[in-house]
């Protein structure tokens, strides 16, 4: 267990000179994916990142903070994982980094962050659960990345105030929302009933109320639509929408699988200015 | 207005159509095509069951296809609808690259329609043609057609008369189709002209469906998107180029087809020359496929024919392919006991312009190689003045840009690095970019793309009357050269790199082919 950033950097370099079993391996990184797991959220993010690793190969740095520990100190463990390459002689390794933030080292994790990013290519926070808004380990973070990937479906409360601080950080990071990204198919399928829906008036969602309030900002904004109403009939995931009493038609194919969806949103790279308006019209 | 203005790029409509319906702006739905049905001439052939169905059934895998959308395969087999469903059921659940999924198949099942006919059948395809206006009434499809060649050549023209005839006065027509485009300059310019009495150029989409994969294109990209090559991407900074397509199958029952092309009528017309062009072209201004075309052609039209000392041809003989022993080529059913054809092609190639003169170019293709195997070698000049040359000289390779199109997609820059220790050794060491490391999803069949860019109207992959033109005077006046003489065949044991005299073609020079 490595207990600073520089014993992290030399277990990586021992993980390197080791081959795993089966012979020719590669280190490949194309992004340095950061996620902020408080305890709670840990194993929702270890299954994410489960499926995750072999389609986007990264340095994953898993940041679970414990900031009631006793004790003032970091705790990593480091890790390859490896995949076979299909049709090729040589295995695929990414590295695991999984830091845990005991007591007052939670306070400042873009400082160990930092070091640990991979030079040159792209970083992306994925913070789960709600991000503590104006907090300064939070903001450290964001201010390191390239893009910050939140699950709005994941917040508690009333939503539009949540978006509203959201949206302040727009001009600082590009923002993914797993939220946004789980409505897409629907999106399209509201876009098919293009010219008639031009004149939406009201709207019901079947969904998470994130998903119902990012679809109706979508629209508002898209349509120029700013008095459209919206009445969510809350489920755990969207399910239906009705335009003005119409249902739209049900996409074809299944939903995405989660690791899918956050893999989808690293391959994103510039700020989706769609979805931002859609979330400066959440009313 | 001529055909060619009534036709508007792809990219316009996409953004065109995401003008008129704001909702479609940031949805990857904005490079769906329009409604159309597509029509596979030839649907019984191998083509279709491994190439065209399993694009397909990827393509709906992933939502790509028009809706609405229909496919009718054609083709002289009798055979009910449900009987085509089925065998292309079973060809998508060999093929596909895609697990089988019941929704997926079901939707394009449901869309899949078949005609049995004779191509000279008038009333074949009056019947062809009635079963499309039922779908355009039915299904919406708007009079949209694509007609997809994928016959033997000789049937090419009758088809594409049938249908010219035939053709609607809704909606747009375009064609696609395969190789050979013909098999010499004046046959592939008499085919020109019969396809442009009933289609404009913009309607044509020739295949050649290396230009559908995509490490074909990460070359463009590999050149146009990283500001360290193209300054060095020339005669002053490389040395020469080597190009190969290796094959270690044989002709797989084609002893008909193979005896009449042979290599460079099959792969070196084409493929080849193809990679060729990428390999040496300008920067295009835009990636429109009137801008890429136009530099590719300057490439081929630069391209000085060689002489026969600067070509080689092969015909493979008994060997071991992968342990297997493998037939002579005169030993293949089809094949001619006595036959002259080649099954492998090998030249030095002079490209006469600015950029390349007096850079070679070598290539080969051949069939019963030791391996499959496809890439672009750039092989750069040596360090002029390595210090430590008395110490370490004896490990020391130029710099080796490769691009590997198939298998092992990717990159692989060769450098020399220090071997640790005393002293100062200095060993070549791969820098390797893999398409599966870095981006883990399955890369798309050329045909999945190539389908849906003609469904857009995007010509960009597919080549032009007038570089299909250049590539046939190249290789018609190689190809004279050959009557004057009669080989010694056969020249090459399968399972080994071709005869000698290629591999004494680059040691005249002073240099080899690449190790594999």
């Amino acid at each position: 267990m490595a207990a600073s950033v520089g014993e992290i950097e030399r277990e990586l370099a021992e993980l390197r000179e080791e081959a795993p079993e089966g012979g020719a391996w590669l280190r490949t990184s194309v992004l340095t994916h950061v996620a902020w797991a408080p305890p709670e959220w840990r194993e929702a993010a270890e299954d994410a990142l489960a499926g995750l690793a072999e389609r986007h190969p990264s340095r994953t740095i898993l940041l679970v903070p414990e900031p009631d520990a006793d004790e003032d100190a970091l705790a990593a463990a480091v890790d390859l994982r490896c995949f076979s390459a299909p049709g090729q002689e040589h295995h695929v390794c990414s590295e695991v980094i999984e830091v845990r933030l005991r007591g007052r080292r939670a306070v400042a994790p873009a400082s160990v962050v930092a070091p640990l990013l991979l030079v040159d290519l792209p970083a992306f926070l994925r913070w789960r659960g709600e991000p503590p808004w104006g907090d300064g380990a939070f903001d450290g973070l964001v201010d390191l990345v390239d893009r910050l990937i939140v699950d709005s479906t994941e917040w508690e409360g009333e939503l539009p105030p949540r978006y509203a601080e959201l949206a302040r950080l727009f001009d600082r990071v590009a923002v993914s929302d797993v939220a946004w990204a789980r409505t897409t198919r629907w999106r399209t399928a509201l876009a098919s009933m293009w010219p008639g829906i031009g004149g939406v008036r009201r709207l019901r969602v079947t969904a998470t109320p994130a998903q119902a309030h990012l679809l109706a900002g979508w629209l508002r904004s898209r349509l120029g639509r700013d008095d459209l109403e919206l009445e969510i009939e809350p489920a755990e995931k969207l399910v239906g929408v009705e335009v003005d009493g119409e249902p739209a038609p049900f996409p074809p194919g299944d939903p995405p699988h989660p690791s899918d969806v956050l893999s989808d949103e690293l391959d994103r790279f510039g700020r989706d200015r769609v979805y931002e308006d859609a979330v400066r019209a959440v009313r | 207005m001529s055909r060619a203005s009534a036709i508007p790029h792809a990219l316009d409509r996409a953004s065109s159509q995401a003008e008129e319906n704001p909702l479609l702006e940031g949805l990857a739905a904005a490079r769906r095509p329009e409604p159309c049905v597509l029509v596979i001439f030839g649907a019984s052939g191998d083509l279709t069951r491994r190439k065209l169905f399993p694009a397909l059934y990827a393509m709906a895998y992933r939502n790509l296809l028009p809706d609405p959308f229909a496919v009718v395969g054609t083709a002289r087999t009798e055979l009910e609808n449900d009987e085509f469903r089925a065998q292309m059921e079973e060809a998508v659940r060999e093929h596909a690259r895609d697990p089988f999924r019941d929704d997926v198949w079901e939707r394009l099942m449901e869309c899949s329609h078949y005609v049995a006919t004779d191509f000279a059948d008038d009333r074949g395809l009056d019947a062809l043609v009635a079963l499309l206006n039922d779908l355009d009434e039915r299904r919406g499809t708007n009079g949209n057609r694509i007609h997809y060649l994928a016959v033997p050549p000789a049937a090419f023209e009758t088809i594409v008369e049938q249908v010219g005839e035939r053709r609607g006065r809704e909606g747009w027509t375009r064609l696609i189709v395969e190789k050979p485009f013909g098999h010499d300059l004046a046959s592939a310019r008499s085919l020109d002209e019969h396809i442009h009495r009933w289609f404009a150029e913009e309607e044509i989409f020739r295949i050649d469906h290396y230009l559908g994969k995509e490490t074909v294109q990460n070359l463009l990209a590999l050149r146009f998107a990283n500001g360290i090559f193209e300054p060095i991407w020339n005669r002053q900074f490389i040395d020469h180029v080597e190009i190969t397509v290796a094959e270690s199958i044989g002709i797989e029952g084609r002893g008909d087809f193979y005896e009449q092309a042979g290599a460079i009528r099959d792969i070196f017309q084409n493929h080849l020359l193809q990679l060729l062009a990428v390999t040496a072209m300008e920067p295009p201004i835009d990636f429109t496929a009137e801008s890429v075309r136009n530099e590719k052609v300057k490439v081929l039209r630069s391209i000085h024919t060689p002489g026969p000392k600067h070509v080689v041809r092969g015909q493979y003989g008994r060997g071991f392919v992968e342990g297997e022993e493998a037939p002579a080529y005169r030993e293949e059913e089809g094949v001619a006991p006595d036959s002259t054809t080649e099954t492998f092609v090998a030249a030095k190639l002079f490209v006469d312009n600015w950029r390349w003169a007096d850079t070679p170019f070598y290539v080969r293709v051949g069939k019963r190689l030791p391996k499959r195997e496809t890439t672009v070698a750039i092989e750069f000049q040596r360090a002029p003045h390595p210090p430590f040359a008395e110490l370490a000289g004896d490990g020391l390779e130029p710099n080796v840009l490769i691009v590997h199109i198939q298998p092992n997609e990717g990159v692989t820059l060769e450098i020399g690095a220090k071997v640790p220790g005393q002293g100062m050794a200095i060993r070549t060491v791969n820098m390797d970019f893999l398409y599966g490391g870095a981006f883990r999803t399955s890369l798309p069949e050329a045909y999945e793309r190539l389908i849906l860019d003609a469904m857009l109207g995007d010509a960009t992959l597919f080549t032009r009357s007038d570089e299909v033109e250049e590539q046939w005077a190249l290789v018609d006046a190689v190809v004279a050269t050959w009557q004057r003489d009669r080989p010694s065949f056969p020249n090459y044991a399968a399972g080994t790199w071709g005869p000698k005299p290629a591999h004494d073609l680059v040691a005249r020079d002073g240099r080899r082919w690449r190790r594999r």
